[in-house]
């Protein structure tokens, strides 16, 4: 009898709809944030860090920051200097001119490749926008609830996100271990050329860094062919906060 | 069965493994490992009430996963192993790896099959992180029995059948 009603109330959870119970979720992680973080910055806390010696030298978090605005940016000029010369009449100054970028905290503890982030509904967050890290995307909300999202890295194997790499646009999709593919591309491409975040109608109006390329392998099934290895430019490991792109937001009312 | 401390302990392991684990792509379920031991030192009132709340516990902490998945699939499975304990007496470590072993797989599938069923996407590698897990929990899990037995005062040498 025990084992029946436990297992109704199992099917209860189940059957009910994701927007109810991910509440639980998040209530979980907005409890526990303290000692998450702390049993993160364990975990963490084996891998070895640069200390930055010379008083002129750049901390590595600056860098890469530095690093992914400079390239988004030499992007963003190209892609006005391409406008400029069709003479469409259609293009903005500014890539992210009627957009709301929300800052946004990162609950400890990334799970199956997504991260939870302390924003929700209430901040316009919606499923598909992108999400910023270091000045380069990281991935897109997955799921919204009131208070909370989750989002959904790049790397994660469910992720399948549209890129421009070497002039094209492909799918590359996340491969764990921190890293995704990019399959059966036919130019083997450089090893650290930037791949960009392609547009994306109501989403993203102007590419932005997501990675660069750390190597490339043959395809297993056309040798002619190649897959290529690519990694995020920002520390996924370290994110204590990141900045999701709200395209045309509502006006809140006063 | 001292309630209050199993409430602890399961907080405390649900912390770890939702920080210090979550980094780890392949590590053991410290959760399922506890499973196992309340089914083989509990009588099986308590192994199933447990079950289901260590599977609760997980589904807390495996987001993106839906709620419920866990929680149906550690109850189910260790019901099993409560009942499977009163016939078969899992005393040595060998077995009780093996046993471990076998619940992670088994209650790692149905986790993910309902998963499926409420439309998750479902990473191409998945089988081969679970059958990973299953090997790391069946190979760490008869050492935390010790600790664990000592936290919740249950005898270790209580192998009477019930």
């Amino acid at each position: 009898m025990l084992f029946t009603w436990l297992m109704l109330a199992g099917s209860i959870l189940i059957i009910a709809p994701t927007e109810w119970t991910s509440s639980f979720q998040l209530a979980f992680l907005r409890i526990f944030n303290w000692p998450l973080s702390i049993g993160e910055n364990i975990s963490l806390s084996a891998r070895a860090r640069g200390h930055v010696d010379d008083a002129n030298a750049v901390p590595g978090e600056k860098y890469r920051a530095l690093l992914n605005y400079c390239t988004s940016l030499e992007a963003q000029l190209r892609e006005e200097r391409e406008r400029l010369d069709k003479l469409t009449g259609l293009r903005e100054r500014f890539p992210f001119g009627n957009a709301r970028l929300v800052e946004a905290l990162v609950y400890p503890g990334k799970t199956h490749g997504e991260i939870s982030v302390d924003k929700g509904k209430e901040s316009q967050l919606a499923k598909g926008q992108f999400v910023l890290a270091d000045n380069s995307i990281i991935g897109t909300v997955s799921d919204v609830s009131t208070g909370g999202a989750r989002v959904n890295l790049f790397t994660s194997p469910t992720s399948n996100i549209p890129v421009e790499i070497a002039g094209t646009k492909r799918f590359m999709r996340g491969e764990g271990n921190n890293a995704a593919k990019i399959l059966m591309m036919k130019d083997k491409p450089k090893i650290g050329a930037e791949v960009m975040a392609a547009k994306a109608p109501g989403l993203l109006n102007a590419p932005v860094i997501i990675g660069r390329v750390a190597r490339c392998e043959r395809n297993a099934e056309s040798a002619v062919l190649w897959d290529v290895i690519v990694e995020p430019v920002c520390d996924m490991e370290r994110l204590n906060d990141v900045v999701v792109i709200v395209m045309n937001p509502e006006k809140q009312p006063n | 069965m001292r309630w209050f401390r199993f409430a602890a302990l399961i907080l405390l392991v649900t912390v770890l493994q939702a920080s210090a684990l979550a980094n780890l792509n392949v590590g053991p379920d410290l959760l399922l490992i506890l499973v196992a031991f309340f089914c083989f030192y509990c009588n099986t009132t308590e192994a199933i009430t447990t079950s289901f709340v260590i599977g609760f516990a997980a589904d807390l902490i495996s987001s993106p996963i839906p709620m419920g998945v866990h929680t149906i699939s550690f109850g189910v499975f260790g019901t099993l192993l409560a009942y499977v304990h009163r016939v078969i007496n899992i005393r040595n470590m060998p077995f009780q790896a093996v046993a471990i072993f076998t619940t992670a797989i088994l209650a790692g599938a149905l986790s993910q099959s309902l998963a499926l069923f409420k439309g998750q996407i479902v990473a191409a590698n998945i089988w081969t992180v679970l059958l990973g897990v299953s090997i790391y929990s069946g190979i760490v899990g008869p050492f935390l029995f010790l600790p664990s037995a000592w936290w919740m005062h249950i005898k270790t040498n209580r192998f009477a059948r019930r």
